[in-house]
């Protein structure tokens, strides 16, 4: 008998577990007083760590905005390309701020908010290998970060062209780390990322060579795909952010330049 | 019970895509236990050769093998090698990295096994005007590869389990490569592993039962 | 290659990897032997046929990648339960299984390593099973398990480093963040390799000392 209650006192524990809590997730988030952001720190000027290895960049920021308009402390989860949604899913974090294009197959798992930055497409490549355009890459050993944008759009051009390797690494880095060492000819990154990495020394012997012809990559923050008061929240936030121009002014602090658009004509979103 | 939804049908649309990723790593696991046997066999003759260098650099191969993880090998043969400016691509990378854990290990039961062959056999060898290396190589060496037949059996799954490791060289084709690319497009993570999971276990289990049957074969006297 | 950008901060942001990857190792190592124990005598004590089920499950945990048992059970736990676990209990969750699923293994063999006539002979003197496990099982069986408990636990603290897939920044990790952010791989790659072998090598020269000395006798 017993055993029965033990049983019956178990079962309920489990019941309970697995009832979906209805308190929804920004109430969630206020209540707790932090605000867990996904972001990948090897994508500078996006996301990087500073000489005490804390994490900085234009993200890190963006998260902190977030956070202080939510009234709560932030908290930066450092995840990997392929790890972010995985991540949000989990629970390990509550919303992403990762430079994450917003593709409809995604979409059919995360919730997006209107995009928060736009990036354009460019190819690096070592000076060893002789390519000057998007072109002079059939035929060459070509990489970029497994699950980004750019990943899956120059895997099908590698296997459309019918005609050398396309590798895909876990992070940015270790893209540029191989295309320094001369493991990789070239790469397609986003614009910002490229110049950045270029810019810092840290890697000898690439350069920007020129535009690749994909579409320009919009990235939005992204929650759990049925957190309507949070996406509504984060639609605001995005378009405060563009209004009192604080976005121009991340903008100029990590990146420099023409700030991009974040709308696209002839189209609501 | 579950608020989450589960979407089987995404994953099992994508099961041929693995099983040919299945291939590869079946090929990178085989292609490391036959490169990883044969040099296990050198590092053992370089072990017992009395020459200070040679055995040195057998037994600095067996402890570095065996005393860092393998996932630290495999990273140190794509990056790191490339300091010195030798490139491999992910897959010769990670058949390296995978064949020289697994030359560590065997060697160390390889030496283990000897030891359980008594000195007498090789003296009556010696004997019967065999020179050293004949009996090593007729007397010593059949027995001990019967005797470590089982941890090389262990090894061989090992070895299936470490193609998990070569995402983080840049490997796309296996069937943890494979399964990571469709799990970027779909983000259907719980189905996709879940189907992995069960591709590896069968894969393991095959090689387990085709060693009992060898193994029926090796020591059925 | 000693001309490097390497501060006191990163050797203090590697140690604290290396802290994390002992932390890691330890919670894994003594719950999974706890719980390996157990299994391994229940599936002495009760056969092989009705511990089947069990030894099914265990044999899982041998039988699939470690990345994707952590990916597996990370997805399962927070995106079918909704279950908010920090990614350090996954790990050693996972960890603990996987020493225990080894381990059930080790104590399974120590024990019928044990002469059956050896516990028959102690049981006849009027022991219990509980005095017989503990004085006669027990320092017996050792002898024969422990040389292949420390190469386990070895085993775990190297497979720790794949942990981080779900976000726990351990020894490897935090070697790979420093090397995005000072491009020295080669340099780096060797101090955490250097950390891995000064913890594991003594020890398993201590296992293999252990296995020569009691096998002689």
């Amino acid at each position: 008998m017993k055993h029965w209650n033990a049983l019956a006192a178990i079962a309920v524990a489990v019941a309970c577990l697995s009832t979906p809590a209805h308190a929804d997730k920004l109430d969630d988030i206020i209540s707790s007083g932090t605000l867990r952001c996904a972001v990948v720190l090897d994508f500078p000027p996006m996301g990087s760590r500073d000489a005490d290895n804390n994490p900085i960049g234009f993200d890190v920021d963006y998260c902190n905005d977030l956070a202080k308009a939510l009234g709560v402390t932030a908290e930066i989860v450092e995840t990997p390309f392929p790890e972010r949604i995985p991540a949000l899913m989990s629970g390990q974090v509550d919303v992403g701020v990762a430079s994450t294009s917003d593709t409809l197959e995604r979409a059919k798992t995360v919730g997006f908010s209107v995009p928060y930055f736009a990036f354009e497409m460019v190819v690096t490549a070592s000076d060893k290998s002789g390519i000057k355009s998007f072109d002079d890459m059939k035929g060459k050993t070509v990489g970029a970060t497994a699950g980004t944008f750019e990943a899956i759009a120059l895997e099908k051009q590698v296997t459309e062209w019918g005609a050398g390797e396309f590798r895909p690494y876990q992070t940015q880095a270790d893209v540029f780390l191989a295309l320094s060492q001369g493991q990789l000819d070239a790469t397609v990154s986003t614009s910002t990322v490229a110049q950045a990495n270029v810019k810092t020394g840290n890697y000898p012997g690439i350069a920007v060579v020129g535009k690749a012809p994909f579409d320009i990559d919009y990235v939005a923050l992204f929650t759990n795909r049925d957190e309507y008061g949070f996406i509504n929240y984060l639609n605001l936030f995005v378009n405060q952010q563009v209004r009192t121009g604080r976005y121009a002014e991340l903008f100029e602090k990590w990146v420099g330049g023409e700030v991009p658009s974040l709308t696209v004509p002839n189209a609501y979103r | 019970m579950f608020s989450y939804k589960f979407q089987w049908n995404q994953a099992f649309a994508r099961l041929p895509q693995m099983l040919d990723g299945a291939l590869i790593t079946m090929q990178i696991a085989i292609l490391s236990m036959v490169l990883g046997i044969l040099l296990a066999i050198v590092l053992t003759v370089f072990r017992r050769s009395g020459s200070r260098v040679l055995s040195g650099i057998a037994t600095s191969w067996v402890e570095i093998a065996r005393n860092t993880p393998a996932l630290f090998q495999i990273y140190m043969a794509h990056f790191g090698v490339a300091t010195f400016g030798i490139h491999f691509n992910p897959f010769t990378s990670l058949l390296i990295g995978i064949t020289f854990n697994n030359a560590g290990y065997l060697a160390e039961n390889f030496r283990g096994a000897l030891k359980a062959i008594p000195e007498t056999q090789t003296r009556a060898g010696r004997s019967l005007g065999m020179t050293s290396n004949q009996a090593f190589g007729y007397i010593m060496l059949p027995q001990m590869l019967r005797i470590a037949f089982l941890p090389m059996t262990n090894q061989m799954v090992w070895a299936i389990l470490m193609t998990s490791l070569g995402v983080t060289v840049g490997m796309s084709t296996d069937l943890y490569g494979v399964t990571q690319a469709l799990n970027a497009l779909t983000f259907r993570t719980f189905e996709l592993f879940a189907l992995a999971g069960v591709v590896f276990y069968v894969i393991v289990k095959l090689i387990q039962f085709a060693a009992r049957l060898i193994a029926m074969r090796l020591f059925r006297y | 290659m000693f001309d490097t950008a390497l501060t006191s901060s990163d050797f203090l942001f590697l140690a604290r990897g290396a802290g994390m990857t002992l932390l890691v190792t330890a919670i894994s190592v003594v719950l999974g032997t706890c719980l390996g124990i157990a299994c391994g005598i229940f599936r002495f004590q009760v056969g092989p046929w009705w511990a089947a089920p069990m030894t099914f499950l265990l044999d899982i945990f041998r039988s699939i990648p470690l990345l994707i048992q952590l990916v597996l059970v990370n997805a399962f736990l927070g995106m079918v339960l909704k279950l908010k676990i920090s990614g350090f209990s996954v790990a050693c969750g996972v960890l603990t299984l996987y020493t225990a699923a080894y381990c059930a293994e080790i104590v399974r063999g120590a024990i019928e390593a044990v002469p059956g006539t050896t516990r028959r002979a102690a049981r006849s003197l009027g022991l219990t099973w509980w005095q017989d496990m503990t004085s006669i099982v027990l320092p017996l069986a050792t002898r024969v398990a422990l040389p292949s408990w420390i190469g386990l636990a070895l085993g775990v603290m190297k497979d720790s480093a794949l942990v981080y897939i779900v976000q726990v920044t351990e020894l490897l990790k935090a070697t790979q963040i420093l090397i995005t952010r000072l491009q020295e791989p080669l340099l780096l790659l060797m101090i955490c390799g250097l950390f891995y072998f000064v913890i594991s090598f003594p020890l398993a020269r201590l296992g293999g000392y252990l296995e020569r000395r009691w096998s002689n006798d």
